[in-house]
């Protein structure tokens, strides 16, 4: 067993076969501590077997933006989506979705927190502001500094975005002059703050992936060494594409899947937040 | 000096870019005749439905059509480059004119049309010779779109499924579409090529209706899925009120600004 490492998973999107086979990889590792980002559900066919099992391992989880969206009756943030072509077929998601998932799995999704905090390690499914927002890895550096040490920690964990990356956001620093209006001429005082080195470990996607193949992706945390790996994991696709198209889902989910492109593209402006 | 050119080729393998490339080097006038061309063993005509002629005309507005019954009984103008297309999918069995379709010649008779040289793709060298494929079964697919207006980031997001199989195995897609903001593209994709072209029409509609430009889908390929692609298309585009939405904002930017009040 791995004592010192932790797995977190994210983006599950009711694909029951990707989260066997990374559940499988995880304790071949030997790791124990699991944390899940949230999206349980959404697009995919087996909502209720991902969140029965989510429960049944009792993986320490925080609401995605599909999980808040099924519970609270709406569909997926509206204004996120790139295209009607998407938002249509978000919306024919959302409803299956809605109606097969059982009162028991609602109300577990209902139930889990915005963000997850382990010492200094935080937990979140888009961004400490939004579950929606989008933290890509090309984000504006300072932006991107801002929401790790506001929200109080050196790493965060998030995923939404299905790409998974490991960013270190270091040598930061700000510098202010201070001019004392109540005594004119006096000398302004100059300040530099340095800014200490913080991270984002984005897991991707283990039901969706958005990283140019179909494989699943999280990540181990190993936090004695601080090293993070991020894994690939196979399963078979060809199940998942069955069930969609069994369920009546649209087919058009199976063909994306199959090639490794996701269900719906993100949207456009990556530093979105939902003012709903 | 007058000239009528017959250009045949199977599907894809550039006669319009071609016929394009020539129309747009001719300093005199021009016409152009496409032809439906006859099917093959196995092997589908997509109907073309005029969306070469039309995307040709955008291009080249003095365009003649040659399909026109009084361009057949007028007399021609002198210089005239009369460019014939004819779909074909196996080589002709003899060179030059000899090798032409004995079946087009009616229809050339009719329109008062007489090739002085005959090119096939892959056959003749004056033409390129890289697009050529060779076929076995073909299947085609045609949607008339004629007033319909795309979401664009929907028609990219559809034209990728379409040219990357998701609605069967696609060798040729062509097609006009129009946008909300009154242009219209000219989408083109063939197996052997990388890349799809989308090319603006140069006419550009008002953005205050539904354009009456021709906008037409034409796909050729194999194990075609037309309930599926109906179904994405019924999702990708406009209603009436949405048009509105994104037209209204045009409409007030275009309007000429009105002089401040003296003061």
């Amino acid at each position: 067993m791995i004592a010192m490492a932790h797995a977190v998973i994210s983006c599950l999107h009711a694909n029951f076969a990707a989260l066997e086979a990374v559940l499988a990889d995880i304790d071949q590792q030997g790791i124990a501590t699991i944390t899940c980002l949230g999206d349980l559900v959404g697009y995919g066919p087996q909502p209720n077997e991902v969140v029965d099992l989510v429960r049944q391992r009792s993986i320490p989880t925080c609401q995605g933006c599909w999980d808040e969206d099924i519970i609270e009756g709406l569909n997926a943030c509206e204004c996120s989506y790139p295209s009607q072509l998407a938002e249509r077929r978000g919306h024919l998601a959302h409803q299956w979705t809605a109606e097969q998932l059982g009162e028991e799995n609602k109300a577990f999704l209902a139930s889990l927190p915005m963000t997850l905090r382990r010492d200094r390690l935080l937990f979140v499914h888009g961004s400490p502001n939004s579950q929606h927002e989008y933290l890509l890895p090309d984000m504006d550096a300072f932006a991107a500094l801002e929401r790790v040490e506001t929200a109080g920690a050196e790493t965060l964990f998030c995923g939404h975005t299905h790409r998974p990356y490991v960013r270190e956001l270091r040598d930061g620093s700000i510098r202010a002059r201070v001019q004392d209006g109540a005594a004119s001429g006096a000398p302004s005082v100059e300040r530099q703050i340095n800014l200490p080195m913080r991270r984002i470990i984005n897991a991707g996607s283990v039901g969706e992936p958005r990283h140019g193949n179909t494989n699943a992706t999280y990540v181990i945390h190993h936090e004695d060494t601080d090293a993070v790996e991020i894994r690939e994991v196979p399963y078979d696709v060809e199940r998942t594409c069955r069930a969609i198209v069994e369920s009546g889902l649209p087919p058009i989910f199976a063909w994306r899947l199959r090639h490794g492109f996701e269900y719906a593209e993100r949207a456009d402006d990556a530093s979105h937040v939902c003012e709903r | 000096m007058s000239q009528t050119l017959l250009i045949s080729g199977p599907p894809g393998c550039g006669k319009t870019s071609w016929i394009l490339n020539r129309l747009q080097n001719h300093r005199g006038p021009c016409g152009y005749l496409r032809l439906a061309g006859y099917p093959d063993e196995g092997l589908v005509q997509a109907p073309d439905g005029g969306i070469d002629l039309a995307y040709l005309q955008d291009q080249c507005p003095r365009l003649l059509d040659l399909a026109d019954p009084d361009q057949a009984l007028a007399s021609r103008p002198a210089n005239l480059l009369a460019l014939i297309e004819l779909p074909q999918f196996q080589p002709p069995a003899d060179s030059g004119l000899a090798g032409v379709d004995r079946r087009v010649i009616p229809q050339l008779e009719a329109m008062h049309l007489s090739p002085d040289e005959h090119l096939h793709f892959g056959r003749d060298d004056l033409l390129p010779r890289q697009d050529t494929l060779d076929f076995n079964s073909l299947q085609a697919l045609e949607r008339n779109l004629a007033g319909s207006v795309w979401d664009p980031a929907s028609l990219s997001s559809f034209w990728f499924e379409l040219v990357n199989g998701a609605y069967g195995d696609v060798y040729r897609a062509k097609a006009l579409m129009n946008l909300p903001d009154g242009q219209a593209f000219f989408c083109n994709w063939m197996v052997s090529q990388e890349g799809s072209q989308f090319l603006p029409l140069q006419s550009i509609a008002p953005p205050d209706c539904r354009p009456e430009r021709l906008s037409r889908l034409v796909v050729q390929g194999k194990d075609l899925d037309p309930t599926a692609l109906e179904h994405t298309l019924a999702d990708c585009l406009l209603s009436d009120a949405v048009l509105e939405l994104q037209q209204a904002p045009l409409r007030q930017r275009q309007a000429p600004s009105r002089p401040s009040p003296a003061k």
